[in-house]
């Protein structure tokens, strides 16, 4: 195979795994929107939280890896449940900018209260996975990228397999339809609000902590919360495959521009601005993204 | 106790200040904020003067959300373009502050303007997060278009100058700032009574039935923003005399953000709220670090917490203020004013 | 209506009223300090201000200034250049100190109009930043060592000692910060004026979670040294990682931030060969007296403490220039201000500094003197690569 083949084959490889990932953290995003209608700016937080349960449990307190995410998971079910209780629910039917800038407050504090617990310092999980690279032909995926792939793989399988055929799922997505005729049905919608929380909380604990495994863990790590904005946009903000299209999507292009377009600019990376420039041009275009839902105003 | 207000006039009707109580006060307030800096310290001065700029820019975003009901989380960044046009006429043509801080404006509103151009079909939700966008591709600009912006390094910018004296510090920055504030102050109250005004909020409270009325909502929004705009602009403009020098790192999304929770603390959609919101949120972590301080005594590491509460606190104001005042600091200040009207004969 | 505006300046007004400055008696000294104790530096700031304060009373204690005593007085302006120009105008304000501490670049900057019309106090960074080592822009700035671009020059110097036959490639990997861009303007002039070839310049974010592409650009052109700058950890090991992963034989370097055993410690086995500029020296460099006596008196104030990195190195460093323009001061007999200060600091001429670092020379207000060192994976360490360097 030609040096240029391999070398496009490598980033499209790389794109992937990276993109999974996103539309790990993406989902969070989804799940909360598809239930609640309510955009969580706080996702990225609450991943950090999870990275740093987890991370307690396993440092702290010497357990193995899968106890450690056990526990994370459970902690951050527990601390959905709160938030939807205790947050959300008295602001229910208010305008959409009180609801953004709710869960905006709710990052900031709890961006604060982790300096204060665990301090601004970097920490990082003791190695989980094995050391050496995957190799497929003349394709190399650093394990520390591949194995938390998987990790995403998996948890977007079972969240989207949960939603299609489990009753639970069906009342979320019921509720997510039309609130007036679920309840009509019998459906308790304050259970399934807190459900909803609670899940994504749980979703963003697991995107939390193979974001963790890839780089380091911080009172920051929610920043990349941000940077699914262009993922869930793409994909459709209530749509559970539009996550994962939207993720792999966007990890292809940035691979795609810092591998060929990066190299042509010296001092400057487009890299990171790109997604943002495909979100603009996707809100202009086709504003409810690939699989999203079309929102018909009612008067 | 006030029973009536009657006016012979239309142009008693239609002034700003309508009663004399109002203008008494309004003398009392001018005469007050032109002999602060005279009694105020060092750090006071500096306080006052960050409020001003950030009150400036505050205004413009209650504009465009508490007039018009279009959410941004881009102000930072509008603020930044009116930052850098001034700042770049300033030291590349060496234009006067009263040159390169209105045309940092109309910079702001030129930007204003492209963005503001996708709010016809996105609502809501979606046109939050195309500001964020447009806030990350802004700043990406600033960093990277180094012939123009100077990049990392930013520009340093010479103090401004009235009639040859330099305003280098901020004694003298002061006047200014407030004086301008104080106009574009002046400036909103009269856009609010006026038709583009009330357009404005027929739009955020149901734009189609607005539309159906006769209001072009395409035109009322795009105005929105370039007002909006043109208010960050300035403010960034004023900015710069005031830190003599621009760094694309100045105006992050944490700015943007703060300058949402100023306007939804102070209250959405009220002109006094604005200042009331800065002037609280400016001054929340002044409180909290004498806090630390005292606190110190007790507990020696109670300063490196400093930060984190400062997070802590901004946040749950935001979530408490949502929950519990969701009108802001003016309905608290409105509440205490109806109280008072009639106390003490009703409890 | 906008009659609310006299209640809230009222309130400004009489909520954070101040108590007035405390005049100091005229045998003490104070130095204010503006440190990143919080936020993304914090690893940095923590040790910095414990190094000022041990050292302040480690020079109380053997009354290295003759007849006055030093205060440390500081706040927490959390790597915030807001927050960190309030806090020093707080201080000023407060203390009225002599010398000011800063934690940034940033700070420096906007500071130094006003510190240069109106402060008139020495300024001492935690910034390597070239722009502050100009007199002529900043006359009372100064660096605690080389300058970012002095530790870019004795890297390539070191490189070009080094070559084997062939002209050597190295490419340079930084992040797109004021940190990350400093130094690389003239990394570029001194690569060419060396001959060494500059195959290729990669820029990423800061926490960058993804690095394929970079690395493959680096796989693309070979580059036989990669200089990284403007990161403190994250994503170095990531990069090292892949490139190892992708069978690359290049050999990393970082300047002073990312020289701390905390990469050898996240990498292991893979920081083998990894080497970079350091300022100073080490704190388990037993043949420094200057760093001996440092341990020592750790040892009897903090025995728990059985390591300082290099940022503690580097305040302590600071306050032993402080000290050093202040005698130089009183000998003098002149009154200790800004003005005096600096112009005692410009009076450094091989300073012996008992092996904290080289013989220091502040030139241009910066003092170019570097060491090489290189990892030492089983041990854990850095070891010296190389004798101290001089860079004008």
């Amino acid at each position: 195979m030609s040096e240029g083949a391999v070398h496009l084959l490598q980033l499209l490889a790389s794109g992937v795994v990276t993109g999974g990932i996103y539309s790990l953290v993406a989902l969070g995003f989804v799940i909360v929107y598809k239930s609640t209608r309510v955009i969580n700016f706080a996702t990225g937080e609450f991943m950090m939280l999870g990275a740093f349960f987890a991370w307690t449990v396993m440092v702290g307190l010497k357990a193995p890896f899968f106890v450690a995410v056990a526990a994370a998971i459970f902690a951050s079910a527990l601390l959905g449940v709160l938030t939807e209780r205790l947050v959300l629910r008295p602001l229910l039917g208010q305008r959409t900018i009180s609801i953004i800038m709710v869960t905006i407050g709710l990052a900031a504090v709890f961006r604060g209260l982790a300096q204060i617990a665990w301090s601004g310092e970097y920490r990082s999980f003791p190695p989980i996975f094995p050391r050496a690279p995957i190799e497929l032909g003349p394709i190399v995926l650093p394990s520390r990228q591949f194995y938390p792939f998987l990790i995403a793989v998996a948890a977007i399988a079972v969240v989207g397999i949960g939603f299609r055929f489990t009753r639970t799922g069906t009342a979320m997505r019921a509720t997510a339809d039309d609130q007036a005729a679920a309840f009509a049905m019998g459906i308790d919608i304050r259970r399934v609000y807190a459900l909803s929380w609670s899940l994504a909380a749980m979703t963003a604990a697991v995107a939390g902590i193979v974001v963790g495994v890839l780089g380091a863990i911080s009172p920051q790590l929610g920043a990349i919360g941000l940077r699914t904005f262009p993922v869930v946009i793409l994909g459709g903000l209530d749509s559970i495959p539009g996550a994962l299209v939207g993720g792999v999507t966007i990890g292809v292009l940035e691979n795609l521009a810092g591998g060929y377009l990066d190299p042509l600019l010296d001092g400057t990376s487009v890299k990171e601005v790109l997604p943002f420039l495909v979100l603009v041009i996707v809100l202009m275009i086709r504003p409810y993204g690939l699989f999203g839902t079309r929102e018909v105003e009612r008067l | 106790m006030i029973i009536g207000n009657y006016k012979q006039t239309y142009a008693s009707d239609e002034a700003v200040f309508r009663t004399p109580t109002v203008r008494w006060w309004m003398a009392a307030l001018g005469i007050a904020v032109i002999a602060f800096p005279f009694v105020a310290g060092d750090y006071l001065l500096y306080l006052a003067n960050l409020i001003g700029v950030l009150a400036l820019a505050a205004l413009g975003l209650n504009v465009l959300i508490g007039f018009t009901g279009q959410v941004s989380l881009g102000h930072a960044a509008f603020m930044g373009v009116g930052a850098y046009a001034t700042a770049i006429l300033a030291t590349r043509l060496g234009a006067p502050f009263w040159i390169s801080v209105p045309a940092g404006g109309l910079a702001a509103c030129g930007a204003g303007m492209v963005v503001g151009v996708p709010s016809l079909r996105i609502k809501g939700l979606y046109l939050a997060i195309a500001t964020v966008a447009a806030q990350v591709i802004f700043e990406w600009v600033f960093t990277n278009w180094t012939p123009v912006t100077g990049g990392i390094r930013g520009i340093n910018v010479p103090p401004a100058r009235i009639l040859g004296v330099p305003l280098a510090d901020d004694l003298r920055l002061y006047f200014l700032i407030q004086g301008v504030v104080a106009v574009h102050y002046l400036l909103a109250s009269n856009l609010r009574r006026s038709r583009w005004g009330r357009a404005f909020v027929a739009v955020r409270d149901r734009d189609i039935a607005a539309e159906i009325v006769g209001v072009n909502i395409f035109q009322t929004k795009i105005l929105a923003f370039m007002v909006s705009s043109y208010y960050a602009g300035v403010a960034g403009g004023l900015w710069v005399y005031f830190m003599k020098v621009v760094t694309p790192e100045n105006f992050p999304l944490s700015l943007s953000i703060q300058y949402l929770a100023i306007v939804v603390v102070g209250g959405l959609g009220s002109i006094p709220g604005t200042i009331l919101g800065t002037v609280f949120m400016t001054l929340v972590p002044e409180w909290l670090k004498l806090g630390t301080g005292l606190a110190g005594a007790a507990w020696p590491d109670a300063g490196s917490y400093l930060f984190p509460l400062r997070d802590v606190a901004f946040g749950s104001l935001i979530v408490v203020f949502l929950i519990f005042e969701p009108h802001g600091l003016i309905e608290m200040w409105n509440r205490l004013k109806r109280f008072f009207a009639l106390w003490p004969f009703e409890k | 209506m906008i009659g609310r505006k006299s209640a809230a300046i009222l309130l400004v007004a009489l909520s954070t009223a101040l108590p007035p400055p405390a005049r100091g008696a005229e045998d003490v000294i104070t130095i204010g300090a503006c440190q990143p104790i919080t936020g993304r530096f914090a690893f940095a700031g923590v040790n910095l201000n414990a190094a000022f304060q041990d050292f302040v009373a480690y020079a109380n204690e053997k009354g290295l200034v003759k007849g006055k005593k030093l205060v440390y007085v500081f706040e927490d302006s959390g790597y915030d250049t807001d927050r960190a120009l309030a806090c020093f105008k707080r201080l000023m304000a407060q203390y009225s100190p002599a010398i000011m501490y800063g934690e940034s670049t940033g700070l420096g900057k906007a500071i130094a109009p006003e510190l240069t019309s109106r402060y008139k106090v020495l300024y001492g960074s935690a910034s390597f930043s070239s722009e502050l080592a100009d007199p002529k822009t900043h006359p009372y700035s100064f660096v605690s060592g080389p300058t970012y671009s002095d530790q870019f020059g004795i890297l390539l110097e070191y490189i070009a000692r080094n070559k084997g036959a062939a002209r050597p490639k190295v490419a340079f990997f930084y992040s797109d910060t004021e940190f990350g861009k400093d130094p690389i303007a003239f990394g570029r002039k001194r690569a060419a004026e060396l001959g060494i070839d500059l195959v290729a310049e990669i820029v990423t974010k800061v926490g960058a979670v993804d690095v394929t592409s970079e690395v493959l650009q680096l796989k693309k052109t070979q580059p036989d040294y990669v200089i990284f700058q403007g990161y403190v950890l994250a994503p170095i090991p990531e990069v090292i990682r892949a490139a190892r992963d992708f069978g690359l034989k290049s050999r990393f370097m970082g300047t002073f931030w990312s020289m701390d055993r905390t990469v050898i410690d996240k990498l292991g086995k893979d920081a083998d060969g990894y080497m970079g500029v350091n300022a100073y020296a080490y704190y388990y460099e037993d043949s420094a007296p200057g760093i001996a006596a440092m341990r020592a008196y750790n040892q009897k104030v903090h025995p728990d403490e059985k390591y300082r990195p290099s940022s503690y190195i580097q305040g302590w460093f600071t306050g032993m220039v402080y000290v050093e323009a202040i005698n130089r001061v009183l000998a003098a007999k002149k009154p200790v201000t800004g003005d005096n200060l600096a112009a005692a600091l410009d009076s450094i001429k091989d300073w012996d500094t008992g092996g904290v670092t080289g013989k220091v020379t502040f030139v241009d207000h910066k003092a170019g003197v570097g060491r090489v060192y290189r990892a030492n994976t089983e041990k854990g360490q850095f070891e010296p690569a190389s004798d101290w360097i001089y860079v004008k």
